[in-house]
């Protein structure tokens, strides 16, 4: 070290410490990621790849169920189409920013790692849920939006700028609320150590949701529709958005959504804080 | 055992620009902490593995038992102990990672369990065995995240960072994926990477476990180098008693969970070694052959014998050697530090 350097001076923080860091993080999180991935070109252009072709079997089927019905669950082919957009959209947003981390969470647990990330004087949930951005999905998002207007144009949707700003209001909840869930069940490493049913358990929600709430709604399974939709209402999270955009607007459902958001945002966050300090910290 | 130790006196200017001398709180305050974990305790074989289903038994594991002790501004303090005496879970404790079970402590005038974030801004725990630097990327790049998550004011940053490369000496390879350095150039890294904050406290724990003795010294020149110049404070454990030589004039030693002594390092000398080593070497060609009725006879290098003797026996012994037998050379030392630790270590204090 220099000679003439200056006595040891600690950096004491800044005045402001705004939310305003947190997107900035997010930036360079993302940045770094996305070095990563493109010196791994190999894997990111494969796993690009299946989630094309995955979206591409998808809509293939829904094209061959719609040669033979106008409607499913009387959803007809155009709006159908944008609920498929809308969940590819949301389920995009979801694994590129926080699925791959919520699924490495337990083993952050099992070797210590986590302690490194604990250590850091910012906040956990955010650090832990998205220091990664897994780029190789991220087209995902890009392709529901893009199968979302090419609905609205062949069903000949006239621009609603209050459908447009609920919608986004609306998807952004529904963001939220699959967010929260994927917290919860990530929290539960801290005590299981191994993770594996409960990620299955994400993937069984996630197909939930990825149905319109009408083919809940005939007999036995009203009581699935109940139940996910009031209780553990993972089916609000593409329901709602894709209702505002292609369907009556249903108040009452948009004010729902907005209250179950604020709700599992917070209970998720305490469970997650509580999961926290039952943290053992693996011996190293 | 100095629970109470003497803060620190620090000269500072009152208004008047009179000197004023203030008592300096403890950095670290340990009072009476333990940590206890429950352990599910595995039945053997298939049938113990269904029963497990059912029905768990579970052991309370003491790591941690009723410990206190401070240390004052700007001490270098090596935490010793054998494996699994508790020396990282102190660590983590202080660190706030884990909640002890009992007891309190304050660092830095916080209670690290808390994780505050200006608590967390101001020290830094390196894990020898660990790595928090971004594996696929160049060290430089992790540097740039530690900037943005400290807030660091990139000014600063670039001058603290220029500094520790200089002092680490690893200008050429910030730039290189770190997956592709060497474990000792890795663990430079690493120590970069926990003082860009310029933390006022350092936890480290074990940071040369595994490095070649080159490394080693480099670190703790290093290690040296930085407590001398910026003062900080330093909390060091390490199995290596050549690290702990170089760098700590107080050591706490922790066995089986408890803290067993806590002081100068030159003092583990008059608390725990009972033996002097007496080394004499004879007129004749080999030692004669009655020599272990007075003490325990270690090595045998042609006329030289080492000779471990109780301490007060000492001259008695010396005595009657040289009225017997025709001595050449002789010396008096005591025991390496390294094998007087490691006997602490195995009777775990009881030999105070």
């Amino acid at each position: 070290m220099q000679s003439q350097s200056p006595t040891h001076e600690f950096f004491p923080a800044p005045p402001s410490q705004t939310w305003k860091r947190y997107p900035r993080l997010l930036g360079r999180l993302g940045m770094f990621t996305l070095i990563r991935e493109l010196s791994l070109r190999g894997n990111f252009l494969v796993k690009v790849a299946v989630e094309v072709l995955w979206l591409g079997i998808l809509l293939a089927f829904y094209e061959t169920v719609f040669a033979r019905t106008s409607m499913v669950a009387s959803w007809p082919k155009q709006d159908y189409l944008f609920f498929v957009g809308c969940f590819f959209a949301i389920n995009g947003v979801l694994e590129t920013l926080f699925l791959e981390n919520c699924n490495e969470f337990s083993n952050l647990v099992r070797t210590g790692d986590l302690d490194f990330l604990l250590l850091k004087p910012i906040d956990e949930q955010f650090l832990i849920t998205c220091r990664r951005v897994d780029w190789s999905v991220s087209p995902n998002i890009i392709m529901g939006f893009c199968v979302m207007a090419v609905s609205l144009w062949n069903k000949g949707w006239e621009f609603d700028a209050l459908r447009v700003a609920l919608f986004a209001i609306t998807f952004t909840c529904g963001v939220a609320i699959a967010y929260s869930f994927m917290l919860v069940l990530t929290s539960f490493s801290v005590w299981l150590v191994r993770n594996q049913s409960l990620m299955e358990m994400w993937w069984l929600f996630s197909s939930l949701a990825r149905y319109p709430r009408e083919i809940f709604q005939r007999g036995w399974a009203n009581s699935l529709d109940l139940v996910f939709t009031y209780i553990l209402p993972i089916l609000l999270v593409v329901n709602v958005p894709s209702r505002v955009m292609v369907k009556t607007i249903e108040p009452k459902m948009v004010c729902f959504i907005m209250v179950v958001t604020v709700a599992s945002l917070a209970a998720s966050r305490w469970f997650f804080q509580r999961a926290l300090r039952s943290y053992r910290s693996a011996s190293s | 055992m100095r629970n109470n130790r003497v803060p620190t006196d620090q000269t500072v200017p009152n208004h008047d620009s009179e000197a004023l001398t203030v008592k300096m709180p403890p950095i670290i305050e340990v009072d009476h902490i333990s940590k206890n974990y429950s352990v599910f305790r595995k039945k053997e074989g298939f049938k113990g593995a269904v029963q497990g289903l059912f029905k768990r038994e579970y052991n309370t594991v003491e790591a941690v038992k009723d410990i206190s002790f401070s240390i004052e501004s700007g001490e270098f303090v090596a935490f010793l102990g054998p494996n699994g005496a508790g020396k990282t879970t102190t660590l983590k404790m202080l660190s706030g990672l884990i909640y002890p079970s009992q007891g309190t402590a304050k660092v830095l005038g916080y209670v690290p369990w808390e994780r505050q974030d200006q608590y967390r801004r101001q020290f830094s725990l390196v894990m020898g065995q660990k790595n928090q630097l971004w594996w696929d990327l160049p060290a430089s790049d992790s540097f740039e995240l530690h900037r943005e998550i400290y807030n660091i004011p990139k000014q600063q940053f670039q001058q603290t960072l220029g500094e520790l490369i200089e002092l680490l000496g690893v200008k050429d390879l910030t730039r290189q994926a770190v997956r592709e350095l060497s474990l000792g150039e890795r663990m430079k890294m690493e120590l970069i990477a926990a003082l860009l904050h310029r933390p006022r406290l350092l936890l480290l724990d074990e940071p040369t476990i595994g490095l070649d003795v080159v490394a080693q010294v480099t670190i703790q020149k290093c290690l040296r180098e930085y407590h001398e110049r910026n003062k900080v404070t330093v909390l060091l454990t390490s199995h290596y008693m050549r690290d702990v030589e170089a760098l700590c004039r107080r050591v706490l030693v922790i066995a089986h969970g408890k803290l067993i002594y806590d002081g100068e390092l030159s003092g583990i000398r008059d608390k725990f070694g009972q033996e002097k080593i007496l080394k004499i070497e004879f007129q004749a060609d080999a030692p004669p052959p009655d020599l272990s009725q007075y003490g325990l006879v270690g090595t045998i290098e042609g006329p030289t014998v080492e000779l471990r003797v109780e301490r007060p026996n000492v001259a008695e012994v010396l005595s009657n050697i040289l009225a017997r037998h025709t001595i050449a050379d002789v010396s008096v030392q005591d025991p390496p530090l390294e094998q007087l630790i490691a006997r602490v270590f195995e009777e775990g204090g009881t030999g105070e």
